[in-house]
């Protein structure tokens, strides 16, 4: 009995010692692969800094990547600190987040299916209007009476004056292309 | 004062003396809780030369509560939803600040007016207000890549006036 119940702690000790003597062995190894200052950078990555960017992008950019940085790279995190509304600290002058892929690797997302809208000469049926408009730009800077009593009349007038400015808008604009061309 | 009759008095005040670059009324005068609104883009930016028509719909506790506001083309702006609803804070009651930014003299009260409302608008496509972003993809772009958000905006515009 009395050599068994020596056997156990010395076990324990056996085991102990070895825990750590292999841990010691371990561990220079991946020390030594980073260098000290920069042993936290490499778990954030410019991909999460991004998304997270976009998901807030009242953030600067450091300053998500510092917070990253800080808790080590746990995007879940970040994202409950932004949401929980105690913001995002500033980061150290010293400090620099990892470039942003989006400007070469994303396309741009203003392809992105959008519902397209009828142009202005199509939604007032304008077409007809378009060459008459040496006409109307004589009229243009005279004003003429805006307001009626009859309902009708003012419903035309507010009418025209939205045909005008269209039609105004058009020829100048076309007037600024011709003269590039 | 009953909504529309406040109404008609703006509609009234706006044509008898419409600010510069703004035409607005009902789409017609049996409804008028239904407005329709052109803008024009204001010059130096690059809305410049552009106008853009926009839905105003009036609740009828207008006005009480705010209108709110859509445009009828592509407008690429941080403050504008794809779908062209307008985020701007003279559009949200002093109540409802979803973004807890927002001072309230800057928020919709019965004091403000289409006529405010409007020139708001006008005088947001020239400023982008970066901390609101309604729409975050041309938020980014006008922080990151002016030039190419610029180019958007004119094509936009040149298109909608039917003009490739």
């Amino acid at each position: 009995m009395a050599e068994q119940t020596l056997n156990i702690p010395q076990l324990v000790v056996f085991l102990l010692v070895s825990y750590f003597a292999i841990r010691w062995y371990l561990k220079p190894s991946s020390g030594d692969a980073q260098p000290a200052g920069g042993r936290r950078a490499p778990t954030v990555t410019a991909a999460q800094v991004d998304q997270l960017a976009q998901m807030f992008p009242q953030f600067d950019r450091r300053q998500i990547a510092w917070d990253l940085t800080r808790n080590g790279g746990n995007m879940a995190a970040t994202t409950e600190r932004v949401l929980s509304g105690s913001g995002l600290e500033t980061p150290p002058a010293s400090f620099t987040a990892p470039p942003s892929q989006s400007a070469s690797a994303r396309p741009t997302p203003t392809n992105a299916p959008k519902p397209s809208q009828p142009d202005l000469i199509t939604r007032y049926n304008l077409a007809s209007k378009l060459n008459s408009t040496s006409e109307n730009s004589s009229e243009a800077p005279q004003k003429t009476k805006t307001w009626s009593q009859d309902k009708n009349e003012r419903q035309a007038m507010l009418q025209r004056r939205r045909e005008e400015m269209i039609l105004t808008a058009r020829r100048k604009m076309e007037e600024k292309q011709k003269a590039k061309s | 004062m009953s909504a529309s009759k406040r109404l008609f008095k703006e509609y009234k005040a706006l044509c008898s003396d419409p600010p510069e670059g703004i035409t607005a009324g009902p789409v017609s005068e049996d409804d008028m809780y239904l407005w329709e609104a052109l803008i024009q883009g204001p010059d130096g930016t690059p809305f410049e030369g552009g106008v853009f028509p926009a839905e105003l719909k009036f609740p009828r506790d207008y006005p009480l509560a705010p209108p709110s506001m859509r445009f009828l083309v592509d407008v690429w702006h941080p403050n504008v939803y794809p779908d062209g609803r307008v985020c701007i804070s003279i559009l949200h009651a002093p109540g409802d600040d979803p973004n807890m930014y927002e001072h309230a003299s800057e928020r919709w009260s019965p004091i403000q007016s289409v006529e405010k409302i409007l020139i708001s608008v006008m005088s947001m496509l020239a400023e982008p207000n970066d901390e609101s972003p309604a729409n975050v993809d041309a938020a980014r772009m006008w922080r990151e890549r002016r030039g190419e958000y610029e180019k958007i905006v004119r094509d936009n515009v040149r298109k909608s006036l039917g003009l490739e």
